[in-house]
C-alpha cells in the first residue's frame, strides 16, 4: 500500500469541483508543479469507490502568522534570531490540482474528501488516457520522457495515431534560443518514433531543413556527452542511445559552384551528401513563389502559363523565330527570349500571340534572374540532383540544408519539396507511408502577420490537410504568439522547453495556471511540458541529449573544409563515384576547358552517376585538338652573291 | 496502552476526518432535542457551532480579583533576579486545553441547558517541529444541566443519542438564572482541568521531559509533583505578592525573575511559584508580558528556578501572534489550542 501523500481539502471559500481540487501534504512530500496524484474517494458512487487523477498547477504555503510584520517583531527585526526559535512555526503547504480523469466519469462530481497519493507508474498511464494505446495488440505508444515526482518515474507516451495521424497530427515545439531544447527534442522524438512506430501503421521517414548553422549536420555521427543518467532514460524509454542510421545531406552549390554550401563539407562526411540542384522545368513550376503579385500580373501570368505548357522540354515551331526550338535550361530560354525579341522588333510588332512585348520583357527579366537570385540551387543549364523521389526509405532521413540559402532560395526548396512530398503521398508514390518534415524558425516562414506567402499557405494546407497523407509537420520556433494560429492551432502535441516571460504573458497561455508559466520560464534544459489530445492537462517529463552529435561539436570535430581550387572540387566531386579519381588526372583532363564547362560536366556526372566515371566526365568536356609542337623547319640558306660580282649586294 | 486505554472509556480521541468524537457537537445535540416528540421540558434555541460562547462573552467568568499570601522560598522578602538568556530550549512538549460553553436551550425557562465541550493535548517537540502526542487530543462534549430537572423521556433521548449529560447539582443560586449559569460553566471548567490534569499525569508517568503546562499545575494531582511538570499561568486576577510588593512586580525588568513562594491552596498540591517577566507590557495592563511559573515544591531550588525561567524565556520566540495574549504565551501553547480548535471545535 502507498504511503498517504496528502489529503483533500474543501472549504467555502476554496471549495472543489468536478475539474479542481486541493490538498494538503506534510512540509516534506515530494510533490512539486505537474505532479500527478491520486485521490481515493471514501463514499461509494453507483458501487465503486471514485477515483480522481490530478495534476498539481499551484502550491501556496502560509504560516498561522497573520501579518509578515508579526514575524520580524517576534525576531526583533534579526532574521538569524528567528531561526533560532525553539519552535518552528507552523506551516501548511497546499496545492491545487487540475483534474485529469475521473473513474468513473459518470456522474461527474466535485472530487471527494479522499487520501492523495502519489502517482504510481499504473496510475500515470490511467490518469493521461495512455492505458488505451499501451495495451498489447493496439500498441501506438511513442515515448517522449520521463514523468518523474519523487521515487516515481514513469514513462509517458504520444499515441501515433494522434503524432503522425491519422486522428490527429503535427507537433510544435517552443522553447527560448540557446538552450537546445528544440532541435535535441525532435532529434529525440524522432529516434523514439523511428524505435517504436508500429509496423502495422507502415513504414516512416523524416524529412528535415536545417534552417540554421550545423544544428542537424551531424545526425549520423554519435553523441560523445551522454552520461549515465541519460542511458538510463534511454533504456527505461526502450529508444537505442544511437544515432541515425540512414541518413543523406543536401545542399545546393555555392554560387560560384566549386562545393556544396554546407557546413557538412568535411571529406570525411562527404559520402551521403549530395548536390541539390534544379533545372528549368522544375523552377518553373514554382515559379509563383519567386514572384511577388507586382511582378505577375495577369498578363505576365499568361505568358508564364503559355512557356511552361507550350515551350519548355518540347519541340517549339513558330514562324517568327524560324527554326523550331528547345527549351530545357535557363540558357535556352534566356536565348528563346532574346531571339524572340530581335524578331519582333525586326519586324516592328509590338505583341505576339496577343503577347505585349512590354510583358514579354518583364517575363524575361522575373524568369531570368532566377537563376541568378538563386544561384548554386538553379542550374542555367538545366542539370537536376534532386530528392530520392518514389524511393524514400523506411526509417530514412533526408536532411535538406538552406541555411545559408538565401530567402529566395529557401522559399523555392520549401514549396518545391513539401508539394512534392504532398503530391507523391497522394498518389502513394512516397517510397514510404509517413513523412515528418521538420522546420525551425517557423515564425519566419508562417509568421502570425505579413504578406500572405505562397510558403505561408503551403505550410497552412500541410498543417490543415497533411495528417491524411500521412504528411506530418514537426515545427519549431522561439515564440509560438509569432506563428500563425491555423498553423499552431493544428498541431495535435505541442512541446513547450524554457519560455521567455514575455512570450508567456501573450494570450495564447492565459490558459496555463500561474505557477505553470513560472514552471515554464525556469525549465531546466531537457525538460519540456506536453501537450497531448490524450492529456486533459500539461505534463512536464525529461528527456535525454540527444544520441547525435552537437552541430556545435560537429563542426569543431569535422571542420569546413577549405574553399578548394577548380580541381580540388571536381576531385572531391567526382571520388564520391569513383575512388581512382586523382587530382593529376581530374587537371590532365581540364587543363583546356572552360570553367562553366567544367562544373556542368561534373554536374552532368553526378546526376547520372556512370559505371565509367572518368570516360562519362571526359566525355562531358568539348573535344579539343591537343596543340602539337612543331619543330621548327629547316630554313633554306640564303644564296651568297659570288664574291667576284661587284653589283651583287 | 494508549491513552484512551490509560484515561478511561469516558475520553474519546478526537481524529481529523473522522466523524467527530467525544460525544454530541453543539448542533447534534440541539436537532435530538428539537426532535422530542410531544411537548418536551427542554426549549430549543436556535444555536449552531458558531453562537458565542460563554467564555467569548465573558472571559473572565466572573472571577475575583484577589492578593493572596504565599510563603517565601529563596528569601524572606520578594526580590527581583535577571535571568540568564537561554541558549538551549528544555521544554519537550507543551499541554494545553480549551473549553467552550454554548446556552442551547431552556430547561423549564428558568435553567440553562448548556453544551460544553472540552479538549486537552500535549504537542511534543521534535527537532523543532511540534506533533500530537500519542493517539490525539482528549476531546469530550456533553450537556450541563441539573439532571434532577430533566424528565425521562428526554433524558432517555438524549442517552439513545449519544449525548453525554452532566449533573451541575442544585449549585448556585436557584433564585437567578446567571448561578445556574454560572454552575455549568464550573463544571465544565472542571471537565477541562480534568483533561489536562489526565494528560499531564500520564506524561508525567512516561517520563517525557520537561512539560510546559499552560495555566496552573496544583490541581494536577501526581503530576503537581512531578519535577517534569512546569506551569506557566498568564493571567494574574490572583497576586501572590504582599501588597507593598506590587508596585516592584509591575516594574519587574523583561528577562527577570521574583525570588520563588510557596502556593498552597485547599485541595491543591503545594507548589513553588515565582513571578517572570516575558515582555515589557503594553501601558494598560502592568501584568502584560508577565507570568508566574509553577513547579512541584519538592524540585524547588534556585537554581531550578533559574534554569526553568531560561526555559520559558526561550519560549518567546516564535512568537505567539495573532493571539491577544502573546506578550504571556509561549508559541507552543499557541499551537495547543490551534489544534484544540481544529479537532475539537
Amino acid at each position: 500500500m502507498a504511503d498517504i501523500l496528502g489529503r483533500v481539502v474543501a472549504t467555502e471559500r476554496r471549495p472543489n469541483t468536478p475539474h479542481q481540487f486541493h490538498f494538503w501534504t506534510a512540509l516534506d512530500a515530494p510533490v512539486g508543479i505537474g505532479t500527478i496524484v491520486r485521490v481515493e474517494g471514501t463514499d461509494p458512487v453507483a458501487g465503486q469507490l471514485p477515483q480522481v487523477y490530478g495534476v498539481v498547477v499551484e502550491g501556496f504555503s502560509y504560516s498561522d502568522l497573520e501579518s509578515p510584520l508579526h514575524d520580524v517583531l517576534g525576531a526583533d527585526g534579526a532574521p538569524e534570531r528567528a531561526g533560532r526559535a525553539a519552535t518552528r512555526r507552523t506551516e501548511i503547504r497546499l496545492y491545487t490540482a487540475n483534474v485529469l480523469r475521473h473513474i468513473p466519469d459518470d456522474p461527474l462530481q466535485p472530487v471527494a474528501l479522499g487520501a492523495v497519493y502519489l502517482a504510481a507508474d499504473a496510475d500515470v498511464a490511467i490518469a493521461l488516457r495512455m492505458d488505451a494505446y499501451l495495451k498489447e495488440g493496439s500498441r501506438t505508444a511513442i515515448p517522449v520522457g520521463l514523468y518523474r515526482a519523487g521515487a516515481t518515474a514513469s514513462p509517458i507516451h504520444l499515441d501515433a495515431d494522434f503524432l503522425l495521424g491519422p486522428e490527429a497530427a503535427h507537433l510544435n515545439i517552443s522553447g527560448v534560443s540557446g538552450l537546445a531544447t528544440k532541435t535535441s527534442a525532435v532529434e529525440w522524438l524522432l529516434a523514439s518514433i523511428f524505435a517504436h512506430f508500429p509496423d502495422k501503421k507502415g513504414s516512416v521517414a523524416a524529412l528535415c531543413f536545417n534552417v540554421k548553422g550545423p544544428d542537424l549536420c551531424f545526425l549520423d555521427q554519435p553523441a560523445t556527452r551522454l552520461d549515465a543518467s541519460d542511458l538510463e532514460l534511454y533504456a527505461r524509454l526502450g529508444v537505442p542511445a544511437e544515432p541515425f542510421t540512414n541518413v543523406r545531406y543536401y545542399a545546393p552549390y555555392t554560387a560560384r559552384g566549386y562545393t556544396l554550401n554546407t557546413l557538412r563539407s568535411h571529406e570525411a562526411l562527404a559520402h551521403n551528401v549530395q548536390p541539390l540542384t534544379w533545372g528549368l522545368r522544375e523552377v518553373l513550376e514554382y515559379a509563383e513563389v519567386l514572384l511577388n503579385k507586382d511582378d505577375v500580373d495577369a498578363k505576365a501570368d499568361a505568358l508564364i502559363d503559355f512557356i511552361r505548357e507550350r515551350v519548355v522540354d518540347q519541340e517549339f515551331r513558330d514562324d517568327l523565330l524560324g527554326e523550331p526550338r528547345r527549351v530545357q535550361s535557363f540558357t535556352d530560354l534566356e536565348r528563346w527570349f532574346s531571339d524572340l525579341l530581335k524578331a519582333m522588333e525586326a519586324k516592328d510588332r509590338e505583341s505576339w500571340r496577343t503577347h505585349h512585348v512590354a510583358t514579354i520583357r518583364k517575363v524575361r527579366n522575373r524568369l531570368t534572374n532566377i537563376s541568378t537570385r538563386c544561384a548554386g540551387l538553379v542550374t542555367d543549364d538545366g542539370t537536376v540532383s534532386d530528392l530520392p523521389w518514389g524511393k524514400f526509405e523506411d526509417r530514412g532521413v533526408y536532411v535538406i540544408d538552406v541555411a545559408k540559402q538565401e530567402e529566395d532560395a529557401q522559399d523555392l526548396i520549401f514549396a518545391r519539396v513539401i508539394t512534392q512530398l504532398r503530391e507523391r503521398l497522394e498518389k502513394r508514390a512516397l517510397g514510404v507511408d509517413h513523412v515528418v518534415v521538420f522546420v525551425d524558425e517557423l515564425n519566419k516562414y508562417a509568421p502570425s502577420d505579413g504578406p500572405d506567402t505562397y510558403v505561408r499557405k503551403m505550410l497552412l494546407d500541410v498543417s490543415e490537410r497533411g495528417r491524411y497523407l500521412g504528411l506530418v509537420l514537426f515545427a519549431a520556433q522561439q515564440f509560438r504568439s509569432q506563428v500563425h494560429r491555423r498553423v499552431v492551432g493544428n498541431a495535435g502535441t505541442a512541446l513547450f522547453g524554457r519560455m521567455d516571460s514575455d512570450e508567456l504573458a501573450t494570450p495564447g497561455y492565459a490558459t496555463l495556471p500561474p505557477a505553470t508559466r513560472t514552471k515554464l520560464s525556469t525549465l531546466d534544459k531537457g525538460e519540456l511540458m506536453v501537450r497531448h489530445p490524450h492529456f486533459t492537462q500539461p505534463v512536464f517529463v525529461r528527456f535525454p541529449r540527444p544520441a547525435v552529435l552537437s552541430g556545435r561539436e560537429g563542426v569543431e570535430r569535422f571542420p569546413q573544409a577549405s574553399e578548394p581550387t577548380l580541381d580540388e572540387a571536381i576531385v572531391r566531386a567526382l571520388r564520391q563515384l569513383d575512388r581512382t579519381v586523382t587530382l593529376e588526372w581530374v587537371k590532365e583532363t581540364i587543363a583546356l576547358a572552360e570553367e562553366d564547362e567544367v562544373l556542368r560536366a561534373r554536374n552532368r556526372t553526378q546526376q547520372a552517376r556512370p559505371e565509367d566515371v572518368k570516360a562519362f566526365f571526359r566525355a562531358q568536356l568539348k573535344r579539343r585538338v591537343a596543340p602539337e609542337v612543331m619543330a621548327p623547319r629547316p630554313r633554306p640558306a640564303i644564296r651568297t652573291g659570288p664574291a667576284d660580282d661587284p653589283y651583287a649586294f | 496502552m494508549t491513552a484512551d486505554e490509560s484515561l478511561g472509556s469516558a475520553w474519546r480521541m478526537a481524529e481529523s476526518y473522522a466523524p467527530r468524537a467525544g460525544g454530541a457537537s453543539v448542533r447534534a445535540s440541539a436537532a435530538i432535542l428539537r426532535g422530542l416528540p410531544g411537548a418536551s421540558v427542554v426549549s430549543v434555541l436556535g444555536v449552531d457551532a458558531t453562537a458565542p460562547s460563554l467564555e467569548s462573552l465573558d472571559p473572565a467568568g466572573g472571577t475575583p480579583v484577589s492578593v493572596a499570601p504565599a510563603s517565601p522560598l529563596e528569601s524572606g522578602r520578594l526580590e527581583t533576579r535577571a535571568v540568564a538568556p537561554a541558549v538551549t530550549p528544555g521544554f519537550t512538549a507543551f499541554l494545553d486545553g480549551i473549553q467552550r460553553s454554548v446556552v442551547i436551550g431552556q430547561l423549564g425557562g428558568l435553567v440553562p441547558v448548556v453544551h460544553g465541550t472540552v479538549g486537552a493535548v500535549v504537542r511534543v517537540r521534535r527537532e523543532r517541529v511540534l506533533s500530537t502526542w500519542r493517539d490525539g487530543a482528549l476531546v469530550a462534549r456533553a450537556l450541563y444541566l441539573p439532571l434532577t430537572r430533566l424528565d425521562a423521556a428526554t433524558r432517555a433521548a438524549c442517552e439513545a443519542g449519544g449525548i453525554a449529560l452532566v449533573d451541575t447539582g442544585e449549585e448556585g443560586d436557584p433564585a437567578h438564572p446567571h448561578g445556574r449559569l454560572a454552575s455549568a460553566r464550573l463544571a465544565i471548567q472542571r471537565a477541562r482541568e480534568e483533561a489536562e490534569s489526565k494528560l499531564a499525569m500520564a506524561w508525567c508517568a512516561a517520563g517525557g521531559g520537561p512539560l510546559y503546562v499552560d495555566g496552573s499545575i496544583s490541581g494536577f494531582g501526581e503530576a503537581a509533583l512531578s519535577p517534569l511538570a512546569v506551569g506557566v499561568v498568564k493571567s494574574h486576577r490572583t497576586l501572590y505578592v504582599p501588597a507593598p510588593d506590587v508596585p516592584l512586580l509591575a516594574g519587574l525588568a523583561v528577562g527577570s525573575r521574583t525570588t520563588a513562594f510557596a502556593v498552597d491552596a485547599r485541595r491543591r498540591a503545594r507548589i513553588a511559584s515565582w513571578y517572570l517577566r516575558l515582555r515589557s507590557g503594553d501601558g494598560a495592563d502592568p501584568f502584560s508580558g508577565l507570568v508566574r511559573v509553577e513547579i512541584a515544591e519538592s524540585a524547588f531550588s534556585p537554581a531550578r528556578a533559574d534554569d526553568v525561567s531560561d526555559w520559558v524565556l526561550a519560549e518567546r520566540q516564535p512568537v505567539a501572534l495573532p493571539d491577544p495574549r502573546w506578550r504571556a504565551m509561549a508559541y507552543g501553547i499557541r499551537d495547543c489550542e490551534e489544534y484544540l480548535r481544529a479537532v475539537a471545535d
